[in-house]
């Protein structure tokens, strides 16, 4: 038992940072123990190995590309998500412009003609939600995370909620299999979220998934959205042994918001 | 100023700040990482993974907490994260971090070289969970307390687990030395 309490304390040994009265002490120890002598020999040639393996540089180019991230950030929250179009591929900002063009067209057609044009204001308004509707969609089944990043922030910008879009960030919330695209689909239902299907598929979604973060985002918007429904969902979620810990204790807390909220 | 008070800076709104604190840590991440994943580039994807979800989850810093402590749990996550989507571990490379080795005679250097190699593939061989407290408290110099707080477990326990996985790794390594000398 002594030996075990020992062999224990040998690593902070190795390390220097075991105080005095407890140094003396393992090193009286050793001197009456050749078996706990041997050991820590054996680990000091490991502990003093393992300080001579060579410590590899990162790519010096990996610090640009996080100034980049940090960047568009702080440039996307100065903004707004509008800001978003600049990032996408050339032919789409050709078609955009194209429409946009058409709708000013339009419009000035529309102030210049007696009232009675407007049926044309609406079509091409609606072109340009399909258009938009269209980017998103295939933004987010591009294979670049990245790009399916910008087709969820790109959502954003539709003026109405589309059934295509909500399924296809549903989908991306349930198993796309980049974290970040998960949270950023999480943040993006929230526009869908008056609509009780949508919920039910989020209250649904938090069991199932693998990352802690994304059951996390997800406790967070059904707080947000005042879900009563998603209680027992989150109740049992509170009580898995299986869950994460902080996601169990994140999920307590949430039913402990909506239990003060009622 | 300390990682704490950035930190508090970056959670307050001023994110710019978030670059001092990737300058002062990304290295040990991606040791960590390149320990867990023997993949440069993953290692760095990474490390970036890390910092993204840094700036998008500074509200969750709590003040007091250490911010090393802190870093490393959201680190640990993206492994964590990576792994489910990538199931197989993938070993430690024998070759490709050369040792430099000074002025040492020849014979001396290629024997260093040798032993070098065998302990980066008893390493490798370790399960994850053992390894990673070894990369924790060697290679990433973190305190007993602070691995305890990135694992969630007492101090008494990372005590146990370094000893058990160093234990292991010495094993590993001299059963590894016999076959090469035999």
């Amino acid at each position: 038992m002594i030996c075990e309490r020992v062999r224990e304390r040998i690593p902070e040994c190795l390390t220097g940072s075991l105080d005095h009265a407890a140094r003396e002490s393992l090193l009286a120890h050793l001197e009456t123990c050749p078996a706990c002598r041997a050991e820590l020999a054996d680990l000091n040639a490991v502990w003093r190995g393992l300080g001579s393996l060579p410590e590899p540089e990162p790519d010096p180019a990996m610090r640009g590309r996080f100034l980049e991230v940090l960047e568009a950030y702080q440039a996307g929250r100065a903004s707004g998500p509008g800001r978003q179009v600049m990032n996408l591929p050339h032919k789409w900002q050709a078609g955009l412009a194209f429409a946009l063009l058409l709708v000013g067209v339009c419009l000035g057609r529309y102030v210049a003609e007696p009232r009675g044009a407007s049926p044309d204001v609406a079509r091409l308004q609606g072109q340009v939600e399909s258009l938009r509707q269209l980017v998103t969609l295939s933004l987010l089944q591009e294979q670049s995370p990245s790009s399916r990043l910008r087709g969820v922030t790109y959502s954003y910008q539709m003026a109405q909620p589309d059934a295509q879009v909500e399924q296809a960030l549903l989908y991306a919330v349930n198993h796309d299999s980049n974290v970040n695209v998960r949270l950023s689909a999480v943040d993006a239902l929230e526009k869908y979220a008056a609509n009780p299907r949508i919920r039910r598929a989020l209250a649904d979604a938090v069991p199932v998934q693998d990352s802690p973060l994304v059951q996390i985002a997800l406790v967070d918007l059904l707080v947000q959205l005042n879900d009563k429904e998603a209680a027992p969902a989150l109740r049992k979620l509170a009580q898995d042994a299986q869950a994460d810990n902080q996601v169990r204790q994140h999920a307590a807390w949430a039913i402990q918001r909506m239990e003060v909220s009622q | 100023m300390d990682d704490e008070q950035v930190m508090l800076d970056v959670r307050a709104g001023d994110v710019g700040k978030l670059e001092l604190l990737f300058d002062r840590h990304h290295r040990a991440l991606f040791r960590y990482f390149l320990h867990l994943t023997a993949n440069r580039a993953v290692s760095e994807d990474l490390v970036q993974e890390v910092f993204f979800r840094i700036l998008k989850y500074r509200h969750t810093y709590q003040p007091g907490t250490r911010f090393c402590a802190w870093m490393f749990q959201v680190g640990r996550h993206v492994h964590v994260d990576h792994a489910v989507r990538h199931k197989a571990e993938v070993a430690m490379p024998e070759r490709g971090w050369d040792v430099g080795s000074g002025e040492l005679p020849p014979d001396r250097q290629a024997q260093n070289r040798q032993e070098t190699a065998l302990l980066r593939r008893a390493l490798a061989a370790m399960p994850p969970e053992k390894r990673e407290v070894i990369v924790m408290s060697r290679f990433l110099d973190l305190k007993y307390e602070e691995i305890a707080s990135v694992l969630k477990c007492e101090t008494g326990a990372v005590k146990v687990r370094v000893y058990r996985a160093l234990r292991e790794l010495s094993d590993r390594f001299f059963a590894l030395c016999g076959e090469r000398a035999s």
